[in-house]
């Protein structure tokens, strides 16, 4: 187990490599979310306004979830990297268990999408509302969860596809389905709305709910703003992700990368 | 003693192209065994086979006692590798590489800070240990390679063409020390194609062609094992005898022999060290002047030419 350390701290230097790269990206995310708040406050359907108070307070805890994802997802294009180069090559040979460099891989992924996301929940509680100490530690484990499942399907991705070109399409294919058929950035119930009008095909609304980013941010507005109601089903959504592609990138990453 | 690395039938295949077909190789302990072959030969596919990154197709190996396909856990903690191709991420520093291996390698703190700085001067790679890799040269990602393994001193290193790429102070400052390496009692595994570098490191040298392993032993043996391959040439006051030549002849270990100039004889012969003190004193009791003696030895080109019938730059067109 102490070599899943050594492998955090490889992939953390990795990352704090590009520190004033990120802190560019956050000041970007956190300048968009202040943006979009006012522009869309003014445009958006005044009904849909009074369903979500306001678009800021309805955005912040999406703009989490997003940035989470963005940052978290990050391992995969150094994964997949590392095996363009044959970097990976080493990797496999230092003296350590398969489990222990999989597993370590994506937790790292996992983690840096904790760190990264930090100031955007942070600006979440100040601007939004304070949850309580137990759903402060649910956002938090809810949230971790779902770090781990994206950087395990960012591996699973990276392993799978030869070139960076292919990385970047699925990965922009990834984005636009989880993104687009989500809660993240309009409310589950307008979607719900379109597919009864026959405007958004159904089996896409129900993607959207399974949706596990659609999960994440609704939780943490259940908890700020008590709207949509908490369910059970936003927990469970998420963690039935992660142990998917926590085990599935696992597996992928140790099996496609030894089959040279 | 058994041998510390043993392969068995180890085969490798992509697709219908066999890169390691059948090895047979036995690695002693404390050794250094050069693998000599050309490019394409599959040196370093047998290395990948050996270190657990990649699965053999057929056959298996067995790594200090432990067999690569079912313990290669146990296999990865006896093995150090330096790679031919420097395996490093471009934004990373020499610092960083190779401080990171030897924590994960286990070193104590202590212990990896002096060898860490110990290696990195002794390879002229202190300065540089904070620039990132992509603002090194091709040689200096080298010494990086082969500073981990320095560094680690595992039971076991394997070394990819170890000194490709660097200059000739740095390929005599590695040797040096892959021979202390080899003196503190780790084995050493070293693919090559430079000839040079296998005669003068290698207690024993394979050589590798198309993916079959076709000799093993020691150089010297190696080259005392190509009949005629040492070469004598007598220069004489005048011009020699017949008779002279036919006793000359007569010596067992003389192959052939041939007037290259109206006094010269070149003389193809084994165990050239212990033919030519008789030859000598042959002359001398028939009084035959001799105004000069030049001996030559085969080297490992005129070995692997034996061995394949191709000499190795042949070889290396074949299979490049
Ligand atoms: N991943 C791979 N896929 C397909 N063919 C491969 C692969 N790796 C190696 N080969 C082939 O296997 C053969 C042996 O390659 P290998 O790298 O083991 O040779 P080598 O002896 O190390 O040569 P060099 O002196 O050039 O390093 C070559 O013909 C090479 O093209
Ligand atoms: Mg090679």
């Amino acid at each position: 187990m102490r070599h899943i350390v050594h492998i955090l701290e490889n992939d953390f230097r990795n990352f704090f490599r590009y520190k004033w790269w990120l802190v560019g990206l956050i000041s970007m995310n956190l300048t968009d979310l202040f943006i979009m708040a006012i522009v869309y406050n003014r445009m958006l359907n005044p009904a849909i306004i009074q369903q979500i108070k306001s678009y800021f307070n309805f955005f912040a805890p999406g703009l989490t979830v997003t940035g989470l994802f963005a940052s978290a997802f990050m391992i995969g294009r150094e994964v997949n990297m590392e095996k363009r180069r044959e970097v990976h090559q080493y990797m496999l040979s230092l003296p350590m268990t398969r489990f222990e460099l999989a597993f370590g891989r994506v937790l790292s992924g996992g983690l840096r999408g904790m760190v990264y996301m930090s100031p955007l929940l942070a600006t979440c509680f100040v601007f939004v509302g304070l949850p309580t100490l137990e759903q402060f530690l649910v956002i938090l484990v809810v949230l971790f969860f779902l770090a781990m499942g994206i950087s395990g399907l960012s591996i699973a991705i990276a392993v799978s596809t030869k070139s960076l070109d292919k990385f970047v399409t699925a990965r922009g294919l990834v984005y636009y389905l989880l993104f687009f058929c989500s809660s993240v950035f309009y409310p589950f119930s307008l979607i719900e709305q379109l597919g009864r009008e026959g405007k958004f095909p159904m089996f896409l609304v129900a993607f959207a709910r399974a949706n596990p980013l659609s999960n994440a941010s609704d939780l943490i507005r259940s908890f700020l703003l008590g709207t949509p109601p908490f369910s059970p089903e936003m927990i469970v959504s998420v963690l039935i992700f992660s142990a998917v592609f926590t085990t599935f990138a696992a597996f992928a990453y140790i099996k496609l990368i030894e089959r040279a | 003693m058994p041998p510390i690395i043993r392969t068995e039938n180890l085969t490798k295949r992509f697709g219908n192209f066999t890169a390691v077909d059948h090895l047979n190789l036995e690695v002693n302990e404390g050794e250094i065994l050069g693998l000599l072959g050309p490019n394409g030969a599959g040196k370093t596919t047998t290395i990948l086979m050996l270190a657990t990154v990649i699965r053999p197709t057929e056959g298996t190996a067995y790594v200090g006692g432990y067999d690569v396909r079912k313990n290669p856990d146990k296999v990865r903690e006896l093995l150090g590798v330096a790679f031919q191709e420097p395996k490093l991420l471009w934004v990373s520093t020499p610092w960083d590489v190779v401080n990171w291996h030897a924590k994960v390698c286990g070193l104590s703190t202590q212990e990896r800070k002096r060898r860490v700085r110990e290696v990195l001067e002794a390879l002229d790679m202190w300065d540089y240990r904070h620039r990132s890799v992509h603002a090194l040269s091709g040689g200096m990602r080298k010494r990086v390679e082969i500073a981990k393994v320095l560094i680690q001193r595992p039971k076991i290193a394997i070394v990819d063409e170890p000194t490709a790429q660097i200059d000739i102070v740095g390929k005599h400052k590695i040797w040096r020390m892959l021979r202390e390496l080899r003196e503190e009692g780790t084995t050493i595994i070293l693919a090559t194609n430079e000839l040079y570098e296998a005669d003068v490191l290698s207690d024993r040298v394979g050589i590798m062609h198309r993916g079959k392993l076709l000799v093993c032993d020691t150089p010297q043996k190696l080259k005392d094992s190509i009949v005629g391959g040492d070469i004598v040439e007598i220069q004489f006051e005048s011009d020699p005898s017949p008779k002279i030549v036919e006793e000359l002849e007569h010596f067992r270990e003389v192959v052939k022999i041939i007037k290259t100039k109206a006094s010269t004889l070149r003389l193809y012969l084994n165990r050239v060290e212990e033919v030519v003190p008789k030859i000598m004193s042959t002359l001398m009791k028939e009084g035959v002047a001799v105004s000069s003696i030049r001996m030559s030895e085969p080297s490992l080109d005129d070995v692997f030419a034996h061995y394949t019938g191709l000499t190795l730059e042949e070889a290396q067109k074949e299979g490049g």
